[in-house]
């Protein structure tokens, strides 16, 4: 393939220009092996335990925004425009600690130490982003991080004394140089496609999304590389070979975030984080699911375009946007068309993606005013597990209390997220009762076989199918209340 | 130094730096990534290369042959060497599954190449070109069959597998209220967030090692065994450790592949295991099946005790030790124990943080509490009533220094026992809420341990030990030790640890490392202290090290110039004598928990924790309660959620990662609170101190188990409590 353009970008306070990237090549093995900067370390190179992370400065809407990520799964090629800010960058040049390092010292948050560079870059992140986090913002932007020998607790104690005691004047890094490294992101964004690398290990950077379409009507076969949270594993875990990969998480088309009367459209490459905001304002029932999926470094990077194209039927986001009656529109060169969400999945492992198409948006319509609406994620492990089941539930009800309107989309319950329509239809005009919750109930049966794994049996994945339509019926009539621990967080 | 008399008054005991809250002295080299791990050893000058290990596909059976040349002609590879290669080797002395050589599929995983290439990525891909054929045999991989076949080991780790004192079946059958029950644990990884990694470096005979060891000698030894070198040749180091508890106590594949694919390239070669290897191709700690009787006057006075439990390992291999702690704990004048061992062909089962008593007291803890049920007391007064201050099979035998009593008391008062209600009785919205209490429990073990402390002009005193700080804070501790010892700042003592070219320390494991390589510290100290004061003409008895000087009488001279321009050196060895074998010695504590469980779903969250624990001297308050704290958690892990599911058709374990074992997160974790008992134990050691980094776990899953039921109503006798076992026996969610 013929070369054109390279990969640029900053590492801590150098210009780096790279002609040779490895189309699987990940940001972590770069900078420990290439780079000799070990501080950064690898626990388990499948995104589970922040051990890797650093901090990804790009530009969005023209603000240069720093975000937290595992460079374990984060694929070399779509750091292009990027500035990458390692552990090594954050003491001052004297040596001084910065506060987050220094408070994980005084707080003794460390102990064998190995997880302690990747808890200093979540902190540091979290400086960055907010002067003043509380409890709840600490907790979340630690999601990502394990550590097995602290107990954690020491660790979230250095976090509060940061937000406690925040000095006014401390030498950061990433403050000390943003004016100068916003010019420079800008002057980088590739202006023309560019491509590297020979058949087998091809790496393709299309310069906008007419150029994306043309890739992929010429090559079907290519794979799309949107956060890297799914391909970053097929790399790591299963030693798959791509060629060529092709990154569409620097195309501004697919970054935006429309509002209007009937609803939100949001573009395939919008990450979970930059996405979440916008779903919660409008919909604010959706935050308990949403602080639950991943940590933040896979937020910062996962793309709803992309749990929703990779056809899991254990994403989380499909099937409250199944329920919220979300349309699909995809794209080609011939054009564009769109689909209901829940159409696109076909069954186990097949979708409706035509040769050459991707996913370009997502349009979610805003439920009325007096939909009743909640989500709820069952994990063996509260926080950072993927869903055993994921159930949301969506009812209208008319002025007598008669159900008008009822959609129940489940994950984890059949090879793909699938609507409860049996369910619905024994809630649909009937009263909002516990009587007709306990009948729909056994409507389940009819609509889902699940599976037995290890997340879960058969039977309690239906058995806490019902409960979950018990609690709701319970939360919708304020007879219980959601108990949950980052409700507080705006 | 012999240590066979309990301890006197020594320089310790002046506390001074032993004992207060020094901060851990390399937290700064770990708070900015400097601190070098196994795997980043690097010298700009030397050209590494890298190797990646292929495992086997099969649980049992052979190799029939293999096909390495696609892989040998891909880009940049440099060398694949096959276990046929190397064929069978002599075995270490702590492994139970071989690591590497020979036709011979112990166990899944289990390494059969490594290929090394000039990029991690060349290797990774070529490794995956690796043909192999293998011929399988059948394999037993579950243990509820396998125990049926098990056998009664000749003995375990120097005791007997059986123990029998009194009647037991005769008081079983005699008591007025009697209890029997049946509990599992499954298998568990360590997952410490470091795996193993090693680099490779020949010079001709001779091999220097990097590596992530708990223990330096056993791999040195290990490692020259298997690759038929002289000890002597290698030099092995491991100076900075991600985590260990347990999974790095024994020679691990990636030295040798690393040994063994340095030799075959000719270049230096850094192999890490990935992560899924860590669970097929290490160990773990075993499930078990453990059963408990119990029997008692209406009064809560145990008649009976008895407890039996069954374990799997490779032929060969040892079993867990789970009923050790129930010949100790609980008074009872007729007693049984019993411990079998089932062939398993699954990956080797080992010690994990606390062996034997973490899974032991997961069993024995539910137990008593369903029998305090049983007989309607309070469960902290139930074991109150059991306690004992002499070893309950040899009565001759006193405790050196036991304080349960004072724990559950002082843990009941703390955490507010009394508002503990009837299970299923306490309702906050959508959560149930319940209190659970477990007595924690673990030995303490003496290992010899020796040291070297030197003394410059300038008055700094460098201490060397080829003791490994895992996290622990050996580094903070032996520091603390040598500055108290030799009456100078802890910031002019440099700790130097984890070089097989210092004295042999105790090393890191079965929570002895702490008392044991401090002692050795200490008696090295002696030594230098002798040396010093003979050197100065002053008698070594009254001389007084304090403030950097030494005095006698009223001379006074500073250590930098007693040291004068050679330097003072003394080293020595801690042995212990029988003191163990007149006084019992174990740590004690309690653990006290509340719990949320929702009532819709079954999801239990942990809301507060309290452990009270009585382990002798605490050396630093800081890192030991770091310790504590840290096993807590791991506790909340084997509670809820860390389970190795096995795939009894294959073979092997399937979460072998850790989106599927799933350690806690911190949101898993609530307030945590930790104190202390202040006390001292002579018999333990000079330093009177004993261990605490496994206590921690010792009882804590027990009490969450506990805690759930009081929550509930729903007791769950196999572990983890997930919510699948809990709903269907829930309370109506109206
Ligand atoms: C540690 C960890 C925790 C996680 N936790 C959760 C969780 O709690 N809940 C959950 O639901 N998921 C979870 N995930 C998975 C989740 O992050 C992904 O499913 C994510 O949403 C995928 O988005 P991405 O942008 O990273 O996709 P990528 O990995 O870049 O791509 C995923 C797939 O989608 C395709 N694709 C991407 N964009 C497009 C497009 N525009 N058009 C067509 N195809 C496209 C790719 O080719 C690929 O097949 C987790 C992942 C990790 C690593
Ligand atoms: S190495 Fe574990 S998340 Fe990246
Ligand atoms: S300090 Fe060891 S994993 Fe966190």
């Amino acid at each position: 393939m013929q070369q054109t353009g390279r990969i640029r970008l900053i590492l801590n306070d150098e210009d780096i220009v790279l002609d040779d990237v490895p189309a699987t090549g990940t940001l972590l093995d770069w900078l420990r092996l290439r780079r000799r900067l070990t501080g950064t370390k690898e626990g388990c190179a499948e995104g589970d335990c922040g051990a890797c992370t650093v901090l990804v400065g790009r530009l969005l809407d023209g603000d240069l925004v720093y975000e937290s990520v595992n460079a374990c799964i984060r694929l070399l090629g779509s750091l292009n425009a990027t500035h990458v800010v390692t552990v090594e960058h954050l003491a001052a040049p004297d040596g001084a600690l910065h506060p987050v390092q220094q408070a994980l010292v005084d707080h003794h948050g460390s102990q064998c130490g190995f997880c302690t560079p990747g808890f200093v870059m979540s902190l540091y992140g979290l400086w960055l982003a907010s002067d003043r986090p509380g409890r709840p913002e600490i907790e979340k932007a630690l999601q990502g991080n394990l550590c097995r020998c602290t107990g954690y607790e020491p660790i979230v104690a250095a976090a509060e004394a940061v937000a406690a005691t925040r000095p006014s004047a401390v030498f950061d890094p990433i403050e000390r140089t943003r004016a100068d490294v916003k010019e420079k992101l800008a002057a980088l964004a590739p202006r023309q496609t560019i491509r590297m690398g020979e058949v087998g290990n091809r790496v393709v950077i299309p310069a906008d999304v007419g150029a994306l379409a043309e890739v992929l009507a010429a090559e079907p076969k290519a794979t799309l590389v949107a956060g890297c949270t799914d391909v970053g594993l097929w790399v790591t875990k299963q030693m798959r070979a791509l060629d060529p990969v092709v990154f569409i998480n620097h195309l501004q088309e697919l970054q935006a975030i429309e509002r209007s009367d009937g609803g939100l459209t949001i573009g395939a490459g919008v990450t979970y984080t930059q996405a979440f905001a916008a779903l919660c304002e409008m919909v604010p029932a959706l935050r308990p699911l949403i602080d639950r999926i991943g940590g933040a470094q896979v937020r910062n990077m996962g793309t709803i375009g992309g749990n929703i194209a990779n056809g899991s039927p254990i994403g989380d986001t499909p099937p409250p946007l199944i329920a919220l009656g979300a349309t699909l529109a995809l794209r080609a060169t011939a054009g564009r068309r769109e689909l209901p969400l829940e159409d696109y999945f076909i069954e186990y492992g097949r979708q409706d993606r035509r040769p050459g198409e991707f996913v370009e948006s997502l349009f979610v319509p805003a439920p009325a005013a007096d939909d009743r609406f909640a989500v709820y994620k069952l994990s063996k492990r509260r926080d950072e597990d993927i869903s055993a089941l994921c159930g949301a539930f969506r009812i209208a009800l008319d002025h007598a209390g008669t159900v008008t309107y009822a959609r129940l989309c489940f994950g984890g319950m059949a090879g793909t997220p699938k609507r409860a329509t049996h369910v619905e239809a024994a809630l649909r005009g009937k009263p909002w009762t516990e009587a007709t919750i306990v009948a729909a109930a056994m409507a389940f049966e009819q609509d889902y076989t699940p599976l037995s794994d290890w997340r879960a049996t058969a039977a309690y994945r239906m058995l806490a199918a019902r409960n979950l339509l018990m609690r709701f019926y319970l939360e919708t009539t304020g007879e219980t209340a959601q108990l949950h621990r980052f409700e507080e967080v705006a | 130094m012999q240590f066979d008399k309990p301890a006197t008054t020594n320089p310790i005991d002046r506390l001074k730096v032993v004992g207060q809250p020094v901060h851990r002295i390399d937290g700064q080299l770990k708070a900015t990534g400097r601190a070098k791990y196994a795997y980043e050893w690097h010298d700009p000058n030397v050209p590494y290369v890298y190797g990646y290990p292929v495992g086997a596909a099969i649980a049992k059976g052979h190799i029939v042959s293999m096909d390495v040349s696609a892989a040998k002609e891909a880009p940049g590879v440099l060398a694949v060497v096959t276990a046929l290669d190397v064929g069978e080797r002599k075995k270490g002395k702590f492994n139970t599954a071989k690591l590497f050589g020979g036709s011979e599929i112990q166990h899944y995983h289990q390494a059969v190449a490594v290929v090394v290439a000039e990029t991690f990525e060349q290797a990774r891909a070529a490794a995956a070109l690796v043909r192999v054929e293998y011929a399988e045999e059948i394999g037993a991989f579950d243990l509820k069959d396998a125990m049926k076949t098990a056998i009664k080991p000749k003995d375990v780790g120097g005791a007997p597998p059986d123990t029998a004192v009194g009647d037991f079946d005769g008081a079983f059958k005699a008591a007025p209220v009697s209890f029997d029950a049946t509990y599992t644990t499954p298998d568990q990884s360590h997952s410490m967030m470091e795996p193993h990694a090693s680099i490779a470096v020949w010079d001709g005979e001779a091999l220097t090692i990097w590596t992530s060891a708990q223990m330096i000698d056993w791999w040195r030894s290990d490692l020259a065994t298997t690759l038929d070198v002289e000890k002597e040749k290698i030099h092995l180091m491991s100076p900075f450790i991600g985590g260990g508890f347990g999974g790095k106590l024994f020679l691990r594949a990636d030295a040798v592949l690393a040994a063994f694919g340095a030799k075959a390239a000719r270049r230096p070669v850094k192999v890490a295991l990935p992560r899924p290897f860590m669970v097929n191709n290490t160990t773990h700690r075993p499930a078990t099946i453990q059963r408990v009787r119990i029997a008692a006057e209406h009064t809560g006075k145990i008649t009976a005790i008895g407890h039996e439990s069954w374990s799997g390992d490779l032929p060969g291999g040892q079993l867990e030790t789970a009923a050790m702690q129930t010949r100790l704990l609980y008074a009872g004048e007729n007693r049984m124990t019993a411990m079998r061992l089932a062939t398993l062909d699954l990956a080797e089962g080992n010690a994990m943080r606390a062996p034997g008593e973490a899974p032991g007291m997961m069993a024995l803890e539910i137990a008593m509490d369903e029998m305090a049920e049983k007989l309607d007391i309070d469960p902290v007064e139930f074991r109150i009533i059991n306690d004992t201050q002499v070893d309950p099979e040899k009565p001759e035998r006193p405790f050196s220094h036991r304080d349960l009593v004072s724990c559950l008391r002082l843990g009941a008062e703390r955490f507010g026992w009394s508002d503990r209600g009837r299970p299923a009785s306490r309702r906050e919205g959508n959560w149930l809420i319940g209190l659970g209490v477990a007595a924690a429990f673990r030995n303490n073990l003496l290992v010899p341990s020796a040291a070297r402390v030197r003394l410059d002009h300038e008055g700094v005193i460098t201490v060397e030990t080829d003791m490994t700080d895992i996290g622990t804070g050996s580094y903070t501790i032996i520091a603390q030790t040598a500055a108290e010892m030799m009456g100078v700042p802890i910031e002019k003592v440099v700790v130097r640890l984890g070089d097989s070219r210092f004295p042999v320390s105790a090393g890191s494991g079965g929570q002895f490392g702490a008392n044991c390589s401090t002692t050795g510290v200490y008696a090295a100290c002696v030594k230098l202290r002798e040396a010093i004061a003979q050197k100065l003409g002053f008698n070594s008895e009254d001389a007084t090290f304090e403030n950097g000087e030494v005095r006698s009488g009223n001379r006074s001279v500073p250590l930098a110039e007693a040291a004068g321009s050679e330097g003072l050196a003394g080293e020595d060895t801690v042995e212990w004598a029988k003191l163990a074998d007149s006084h019992q010695q174990s740590t004690f504590g309690a653990h006290f928990v509340e719990v949320g469980v929702d009532i819709a779903t079954g999801e239990s969250r942990i809301r507060r924790m309290l452990a009270v624990c009585a382990a002798g001297r605490i050396l630093n308050p800081i890192t030991a309660r770091s310790q504590v704290v840290g096993a807590m958690t791991m506790g909340v892990g084997s509670a809820l959620s860390e389970e190795l599911a096995v795939d009894v058709g294959r073979g092997f374990f399937v979460n072998h990662d850790l989106a599927g074992y799933e350690v806690p997160v911190h949101a898993d974790i609530p307030h945590q609170e930790v104190i202390f008992m202040d006390e001292t134990d002579p018999y333990s050691s000079p330093m009177k101190a004993k261990g605490i980094a496994e206590l921690g776990l010792c009882g804590v899953s027990a009490a969450i188990a506990n805690a759930i039921y009081n929550a509930t109503g729903v007791r769950v006798r196999e572990y983890p409590i997930t919510l699948d076992k809990l709903i269907g026996g829930l309370p109506d969610v109206t």
